[in-house]
């Protein structure tokens, strides 16, 4: 029974592990659903791409007894939403590294400054 | 013949800076942050990725032919680093694109 939830809690760990991000360090991620699903719907999208061709082609497979049963045009339910998790762990931690109080610039600034450094 | 997951993780990392530096321009590697946050992030793949990976009770088991053989550290095919760097990077990138197209529409 526990065996099967193995591959679940390992994404449940990293939502968890980074959540505080979004509230101690202020990341915002969360809070900016639109921005969020913009971005992680197409990358969700191009890497279950690269997933189904790859198990379609014995690239890599998955153990039956570590994952809940649940597939989606053959994948586990799992690697579905390791492709959010892993976008969302990284979101908050670069957003939460902008956020920093420690941060040398302060972010109005700083935004201003990349605006005009970005080249066209 | 060469192993396929190998090529992968090789030509996304590729792809996925030449979108940056030819299409989207969102300035992303010019900022220390998003050095920090891919090391951050690769560092917390490793337990994560070695945990899957565990010889003795692998959730995920890679074919010998599609990969290079190399695996490090512990039993994490070093072909998952290519993937991850290339998840990360293409996220951040479409986020920070897309808050320059929101910024714009303002």
């Amino acid at each position: 029974m526990m065996n099967s939830l193995r591959y679940l809690l390992i994404l449940v760990a990293c939502v968890g592990a980074t959540l505080p991000l979004e509230f101690a360090l202020r990341a915002r991620v969360y809070r900016r659903p639109r921005l969020l699903l913009a971005t992680v719907l197409p990358v969700a999208a191009v890497f279950a791409t690269w997933d189904l061709v790859a198990t379609a082609r014995g690239h890599w497979w998955f153990a039956e007894h570590y994952v809940i049963g649940v597939r989606l045009l053959g994948l586990p339910v799992e690697e579905w939403l390791f492709f959010v998790v892993v976008p969302l762990c990284a979101l908050l931690t670069f957003e939460a590294l902008g956020r920093y109080p420690g941060s040398a610039v302060p972010r109005h600034t700083r935004r201003a400054a990349e605006g005009a450094g970005r080249g066209r | 013949m060469a192993a396929e997951y190998t090529i992968a993780a090789i030509a996304a990392p590729v792809a996925v800076v030449a979108l940056e530096l030819a299409v989207l321009r969102t300035g992303l590697f010019r900022l220390g942050r998003y050095w920090a946050a891919v090391a951050i992030v690769l560092a917390f793949q490793i337990p994560v990725d070695g945990w899957l990976t565990r010889p003795e009770a692998p959730i995920v088991s890679y074919s010998a032919r599609a990969t290079s053989g190399v695996r490090a550290p512990w039993n994490i095919p070093v072909e998952d680093f290519g993937f991850g760097f290339a998840l990360v990077t293409l996220t951040l990138l479409l986020w920070r694109w897309h808050q320059r197209e929101q910024r714009q529409d303002a």
